[in-house]
């Protein structure tokens, strides 16, 4: 377990950046207490201070996991957000989808997201940006990016992709063995 | 008087000036060295150490000595001076024998093929002057078609054609060649250390490869910001063998915090100047560039100046200016 090094941090945050924007400041400076992020085995966890001083004393290779886990490096230096950040990007997500009930589904099976299925959307959101997908109740499912910006999705057909499908709640069963 | 005490008194005072060994002793007066060549006597040696090496000492010191005073004389302010012979002792080199010399190209295709060396003498017989004249250098052969004062033209030259620059460029093109023949033998000869090829050599390839990636490290961090700040170029490689540097995991979470913000705001500052472009502009942005047109019009003062002057220097601007108010302590 060690800090990230500027260029970890910079991919991390660029990759947030995608999701929360501005609001990323809320994920570092936050009054409830120090949070901090920490790689492990390559993998970036979002950790309070508290726990993070407790893990201090375990040995690397017997520490599984702590705090959140918010992503992974791949081994060509890239950063790929991991669905348990859900939660985070939910709270501060800058650009929101909601999708239909008959759109659940489908989602949560890996697919992208039509237009048939979609809901609700937050105006003006451009093209190629990263937002979280929400049921009509409100519940996070996962997150993706924008295939059109919203203008340009009212021409399109309802079979046309909406949001190309990143992440989705679906993974913690599919995934569940390597995804903390 | 009995003097046969004295006597028998004197000389075990005074050992025998000859030295009488079964061996006799090897003397190279040239060197100054004695050798005993006599197996060494157990007994003394076992009864006392130091009284067997000093009688030892004084046998070989005594021959020495015999042999220097047997040596023919010169006379000198200092008295007589003995003349040394040259040394017999063979003695081994101080400093291993000279590696022999890497041979040139052209040496190791003159012996794959065979080709004998043939000594060129430097100078030549020239038939027209009747003299022995350079091949090269001072007043040398290889010029005579530059200092001719009449030349053949061919019929097919051009017409600003120059029978002289043209000698003149090919025997400088001779010269260039060769120069760069002979670094090129220097630089395989030089180059030693490095990967070693199928037959166990070093091959200079490699060893000039490695070298240029060496400078090429090392200029990369020889900057104001030690290699840090510098932009990186497309497919610049990785610098190998520089071990990574993590923070401690238990420095203050302040620090980290700090440094966190300070990146996410430096990181919005970069987006903010990718997305400049005055093409797309949005409209709100005013065509005027504000602060340049206040330096142009305060000559450089600054705006508040400006405000001073428009004010008709009456009251204080927007603040304490670099002119000062007029009021204002000097």
């Amino acid at each position: 377990m060690r800090p990230l090094t500027e260029e970890e941090s910079r991919a991390v945050f660029e990759k947030l950046a995608n999701y929360i924007g501005k609001n990323l400041i809320h994920l570092i400076d936050r009054p409830d207490g120090p949070y901090c992020f920490r790689l492990q085995k390559d993998r970036v966890y979002y950790v309070s201070e508290e726990s993070m001083r407790l893990s201090i004393s375990i040995a690397r290779p017997n520490l599984v996991s702590l705090g959140t886990c918010f992503g992974k490096f791949s081994k060509s230096g890239k950063f790929k957000l991991h669905i348990t950040a859900l939660d985070y990007l939910a709270k501060y997500a800058k650009y929101k989808v909601w999708i239909k009930p008959n759109g659940e589904m489908p989602f949560l099976y890996g697919n992208h997201v039509l237009k048939a299925h979609l809901g609700r959307i937050t105006e003006d959101t451009p093209e190629h940006q990263g937002v979280v997908v929400f049921s009509m109740s409100d519940t996070p499912l996962g997150f993706g990016v924008t295939a059109r910006a919203t203008v340009d999705t009212r021409k399109l057909d309802p079979t046309s992709i909406i949001i190309f499908h990143q992440a989705d709640v679906g993974e913690y069963l599919r995934d569940e063995e390597t995804l903390f | 008087m009995d003097v046969s005490g004295i006597i028998a008194s004197n000389a075990a005072k005074y050992a025998a000036i000859t030295v009488e060994k079964e061996t006799p002793l090897d003397v190279d007066a040239g060197l100054l060295l004695v050798t005993d060549l006599n197996p060494i006597d157990e007994e003394s040696y076992a009864a006392n150490l130091e009284d067997h090496l000093q009688s030892l000492a004084r046998d070989g010191a005594q021959a020495l000595l015999a042999a220097l005073f047997a040596l023919p004389t010169t006379r000198s302010d200092d008295g007589p001076l003995a003349q040394l012979p040259p040394p017999t002792t063979a003695l081994p080199r101080a400093k291993p024998l000279p590696k022999p010399k890497p041979p040139t190209k052209w040496e190791q295709f003159a012996a794959a093929k065979g080709i004998q060396h043939k000594v060129r003498d430097k100078r030549e017989w020239d038939e027209e002057r009747q003299e022995w004249v350079n091949r090269w250098g001072r007043d040398g052969k290889n010029r005579r078609f530059e200092e001719q004062w009449i030349t053949e033209v061919p019929a097919n030259a051009d017409v600003d054609f120059d029978p002289r620059k043209e000698a003149r460029d090919e025997r400088k093109a001779r010269v260039a060649k060769n120069e760069k023949q002979r670094l090129g033998n220097a630089a395989r000869a030089a180059g030693g250390t490095g990967k070693k090829g199928e037959d166990g050599e070093p091959r200079p390839r490699d060893a000039r490869k490695q070298q240029i990636e060496r400078t090429l490290a090392t200029s990369r961090i020889s900057t104001a910001s030690m290699g840090k700040f510098d932009r990186k170029l497309d497919g610049e490689k990785k610098v190998r063998g520089v071990k990574r540097k993590f923070d401690p995991t238990e420095r203050p979470l302040s620090d980290e915090k700090d440094a966190s913000l300070a990146l996410i705001s430096r990181m919005g500052s970069d987006a903010k100047k990718s997305r400049r472009d005055p093409a797309a502009a949005p409209d709100d942005e005013p065509m005027l560039n504000v602060r340049k047109a206040v330096r142009f019009a305060s000559k450089g003062r600054g705006g508040v100046a400006l405000g001073r002057a428009a004010a008709g220097g009456r009251g204080r601007g927007g603040g304490r200016g670099r002119g000062g108010g007029r009021g204002g302590k000097r």
